[in-house]
Order: C-alpha cells, then structure tokens, then sequence
C-alpha cells in the first residue's frame, strides 16, 4: 500500500546526556521502509539508548524522533497509542511476562488492541509461534520453562502479534549458541523479505552483520561514524571500526589484553 | 475507501467456484472480514481458487482467517489456486499456507479436578514444612560451628543486618505500640469508668501490653518487614547467581548469609519488644491522663505495683523464639525461589502469611504452657 523507499524511522539532532556524560551529540539517522538495518558501537555508544529513544521509552535532552511519521516526544497519547500497535519490539532478555504462559504472552496484544474472533484466536497465536519458528506445542509452557534461544523467539513471537511494520531487537543472537545464532539470522531475513517488515536491531554478532544486515550503521564518539553496506563500512578509515571487523582474525595474546580492551573502549 | 468496496464475492465459472478478494485484509479488521467472508461462503459450494485482482494489502492474521474459513467450508487449503495475486500478497499468503496445518495443534492443556488440586496443595504444604524442619536443623548446625569459633561470624554483615533489622525498625514499632496503648486504655476506661475502678485501667494495660500485645505486635510487624525483606534480598540473590557465586568461591551461603539474619532477628526483637513496651504504657499513660483524671505521677505509682516482673519477663523472653521462627522463614523462602522473577513475589507473601501464622500459632503454644505451669 504504501510506496517503498518512504523514510519510517528519521532521528534528527539527538542529543542525550547521562549528568555530564553525552552519549549522543546531534545524532541523526533514517531508515527507509523494507531496510533490514544493525546497530553497532562500542560498549557505552548509546545504541540500546537509542532504541528506548526512538520506542518512546526514554526521552533524549535535545532533537526529534518520528516513527512512522508521528513525533514520538511531541504527539497525543491517541496518536502515540496508535502508532504503538504498528511496531513490535523483542527485548533483550525477553522480557515475556512471567505470570502467563506463551501463548498468553503472544495472545495479550491481541486480546488488547484487535477484536479477533475468538474461535480464529488460537490459531493466531500458533501462526506467529511458528513465524517466529516455535512449534505451537510451547504455548502451554512457562516462561521460566524456556531456554535463552526459545525465550528470544517467544519474545519475537509477541512482537509479531499485531502485524507490526517495523520490528525492533535489541541482541537478537546475544547468548545463543552459533547454529540458534544463524537459525535466527534467517528468521530475521525471512520476515524482512517476504513479509516486508522494515527490521532495526542492535547486534554485536558479525556473522549477522556479515550474512543478513544490508545496512550498518556505526555509533561512536556521539554520533554516527559509519553507515553503509558492510563492504563500504569496512572501508571506513577508524580505529573501532578496523579492529572490530579484524577482532575475529586478531585472537593472538599480543599484549596485556587489559590495556588494549581500555585503549580501545570509545 | 477501502471499507465501500466488497471484501470478498464468489463467482460460478467453468463448473468451478472463485472466490474474488478485494480491499484491504487486515488484522484490525478481522471480525468485519469474517462476517463478510462466512456470507460469501454460505451460499456456494467451496470455492477451490481465489482471485486477487481487487486485494490492496493482505497480513498473515487475515490470510490465516481466509484459509481458516475456507477450510471450514470444505475447501483443501493445499490444493487453493491463486489467480491474480500481487507478488508481494502472493508472497504473504505461502507463508501462512505452510504453516496452516501446524497452527491447529492444540497444546494439551491438563486441568486438574479439585480434589486432586486440594491434594496438590496438601503435599505442597507438607513438604514446604519438611523442608523448613531440614532447613531448621541445619541452621542450628552452622550456628553453633559459628559458635565454636567465632571468627568465622561475619561480623560486617551482622552489623549491617542489626541496623537494617533493627534500628530502622524503631519508629514503626514505637508509633503502632504507643497507638495500641492509647486504643486499650481507652476502651478499658469506658468499661472501667462506670464502675468507678479507673485506676485498675493500669493494671490491665500493663499486664496486656507487656505480657502479649508488644511481643506479638512487634514481631507480626517484624515478620511483614524483616521476614518479607529476607526473602527478598535472598531471592533476587538466587535469581542473580550471586549464591552459586558465593557457593563456588567455597563460602557457604547458609554462614555467610543466614546466620548473620537470624542472629540479628533474635538479638534485635527482644529490644524492639522494650521500645514496644515503654511506648504502650507511654501511650496509655497519655491517654488516662486525658481522659481518667490519672496522673502520670498516679499511673508510675500504680504501675509499680500492678506490674510483676514475670509478666514482663516473660513478654520479653518470648520474642527470640517468634524471632528464630521469622528468620528461619525468610531466609528459606527467599533461598528456595525458582529461577523465574515471578517466583520472588510469591515467595515473599508467603513468608509474611507464614511468619505471622507461626508467631500467633507460638504465642498461643506459650499461653497454654504458662497457663499450666502457673506463671
């Protein structure tokens, strides 16, 4: 319906200020529908920052975020509430309410913002269970009962519920093993390309970056250093960037790996 | 505009039955789609192709109530041709079609009858209760190696306990005792009034505040804050791996963590007892003052000679053991939270419920005892 190539996320001027730190300085940024963009940066970069920013949860000191077109620091709460329903977002940990089981997690947006009828409802919560590659057999367990990899995709299961445009992760693939890791890669793919979910996620992982990212945008020293395929910011001239691309290369004991981890920690 | 426009339409062609989608299928219009959709199928025979010339925009929620109904209707959701379908819906629509079989599993759900769910409760309780006797025993133990050589208490922890536990308890305790003072001197003056027999009042404030309404407010108060408090801090402890820390760096989590609680509880609410003691009969005497005509100097008087000092003593000795039962509690509940945050919440109203059962089930053990022993 909508043209593609619209921008869905714009940030403009971010400044954000922790007492007299400044983790963003004029930070600006855009993401165009269908884009499958990460975030990377060092510790401390600001990049979950960033995202609680742009959902709403954390307003910054300076500058404007709109997503999906609505000015998410200076709207209605109705105009808010309604562009909430249009964006899904996996947390890092899950965060799946711990009181309900699974299917109860991913049936709770559903039950709140959309009057599915009740007999398609089960099914509904099956369908984006098996979307986010959950068999629909673990919805009658617990969050407690989950591993870390099944919690992340009962998590992104919940974010799918309300057919989202945009989808936001914050570590996607933190704390799974390399095969859950890649299984999740092109779960991620999948949705971007078929269902056409625009996808902006916080990484740290490069076989992510390297396989499903088209788009890397590279947060350091307040503001963006980087931003391009991950050939072009490969190529860019900066220290972080050079040696956290070569990082897998370079697990030689070198030097006092102390001092090189202060020396690089932008 | 795309609410005007028909959603969906059958059409007889060839022998073969086509089902026309059009506009918008969404999620936010589901319950309007599924009207429209059980009308269209209601007076043809299954549809075995769907056009989709006329769809703008197509989700996963709708497709799957469009092969939902269809399949309810008596259509093969495998063999449904797609006639004119956008890429991109075209694209939607597989998705869901490879899933559609998977979404109807039905996770067993086992609902227990209630007789096997008062069954349920009933062992969890028995066990709940073996395990706090173990749990008993073994702080025992380890309070009396503590014992054997001191060195091992840890000293820095108790103190910060004593003051949490303790110090920081004081005006809570003091305010509801000298309030519970004030609340029986009056009530017992009204009766006592009519007979004259207002100087009596003391005897009966006394003797109630000491002997059972300081020591058995005071550690109800103590089992909702401290009690609730250890379960708290130990669970989110266990939660965080720092006590599988603590056992893997070879200390020991019930010396390191348990016996600086309980020491502190039972050292602590006898104390609070006394503060809960001189603000009762403070509160009291404040009270007969305003409005018994009994002076202050009168209720001293008077107090001195109602008040034996068994009484008193035996208020007072009560309050470690309700102390030992509190911290017991607490630091169990909170060391056995299962790894989920909810867990925590749990435990921690549980601790307080048990907590202020076992003082009150302790204070009436001790009433039958010195009942029969004549004290």
């Amino acid at each position: 319906m909508s043209g593609q190539g619209d921008a869905v996320i714009e940030v403009d001027g971010v400044v954000t200020r922790f007492g007299t730190q400044t983790v963003h300085d004029g930070l600006s940024l855009q993401v165009r529908r269908g884009e499958l963009v990460a975030l990377i940066g060092g510790s401390g970069s600001g990049k979950s920052v960033l995202l609680r920013e742009i959902l709403g949860l954390q307003r910054p000191n300076a500058g404007s975020v709109r997503l999906l077109g609505t000015d998410m620091w200076n709207s209605s709460d109705e105009a808010l509430a309604a562009t909430r329903k249009r964006f899904g977002m996996m947390f890092q940990e899950g965060a799946l309410f711990s009181s309900l089981d699974v299917a109860g997690n991913v049936a709770t947006p559903l039950l709140e913002h959309t009057d599915t009828p009740p007999k398609l409802l089960p099914r509904l919560v099956n369908l984006r269970l098996t979307l986010a590659g959950l068999s629909a057999d673990v919805g009658a367990k617990m969050p407690a009962q989950l591993s870390g990899g099944m919690k992340k995709r009962a998590a992104l299961a919940r974010a799918l519920a309300l057919e989202p445009e945009v989808l936001f992760l914050d570590e996607p693939t933190s704390g799974l093993d390399p095969i859950t890791a890649r299984a999740f890669d092109q779960l991620l793919a999948f949705l971007n390309r078929d269902l056409g979910l625009t996808v902006l996620m916080v990484t740290h992982d490069l076989d992510t970056l390297l396989s499903i990212a088209r788009r890397i945008v590279v947060l350091g020293r307040g503001t963006v250093i980087a931003d391009g395929t991950a050939d072009e910011v490969m190529a860019v001239e900066d220290p972080w960037i050079q040696s956290y691309f070569s990082s897998r290369h370079t697990v030689t004991p070198a030097t006092d790996p102390g001092r090189t981890a202060l020396a690089d920690g932008a | 505009m795309a609410d005007e426009q028909r959603s969906c339409w059958t059409e007889e062609h060839d022998g073969q039955v086509l089902l026309h989608l059009g506009g918008a299928w969404r999620l936010d219009a589901l319950r309007d789609l599924s009207q429209q959709l059980g009308k269209a199928l209601q007076s043809q025979r299954a549809p075995q192709a769907i056009d989709g010339t006329a769809l703008q925009e197509i989700d996963t929620a709708a497709a799957l109530l469009l092969l939902d109904s269809l399949a309810a209707a008596g259509s093969d959701p495998a063999t449904l041709a797609l006639h004119h379908f956008d890429p991109r819906h075209g694209r939607v629509f597989e998705v869901v079609r490879g899933r559609f079989a998977e979404t109807a599993v039905q996770a067993p759900r086992h609902k227990l009858t209630p007789i096997a769910r008062v069954g349920q409760i009933s062992a969890g309780v028995g066990t709940l209760l073996l395990g706090h006797v173990e749990f008993f025993g073994r702080t025992l133990v380890e309070l009396s190696r503590v014992l054997l050589r001191p060195h091992t208490l840890r000293v820095h922890e108790l103190f910060a306990q004593l003051g949490q536990v303790g110090v920081n308890a004081i005006p809570v305790v003091a305010l509801v005792t000298f309030l519970i003072g004030v609340v029986m001197a009056y009530m017992l003056g009204l009766q006592a009034e009519k007979y004259g027999a207002n100087i009596f009042v003391v005897d009966g404030v006394a003797l109630g505040i000491t002997r059972e309404f300081s020591p058995l407010i005071v550690a109800t108060i103590m089992a909702g804050r401290s009690g609730a408090a250890f379960t708290a801090q130990l669970g989110t402890m266990k939660l965080t791996e720092e006590i599988d820390a603590i056992r893997t760096l070879g200390l020991s989590a019930p010396q390191v963590l348990v016996v600086p609680r309980v020491l502190a509880l039972v050292l602590t609410l006898p104390l609070l007892v006394f503060v809960g003691n001189v603000a009762g009969l403070a509160g009291a005497m404040v009270m007969s003052n305003l409005t018994l005509d009994i002076t202050p100097q009168t209720f001293m008087e008077r107090l001195h000679v109602a008040l034996a000092p068994r009484h008193y003593v035996i208020g007072l000795g009560k309050s470690p053991v309700f102390a030992l039962f509190i911290a017991i509690i607490g630091c169990r509940m909170g060391l056995s939270v299962s790894r989920d945050t909810r867990s925590i919440g749990i435990n921690t109203t549980s601790t307080v419920v048990q907590g202020i059962v076992a003082v009150i089930l302790l204070d009436a053990m001790f009433a039958v005892i010195f009942q029969e022993l004549d004290l």
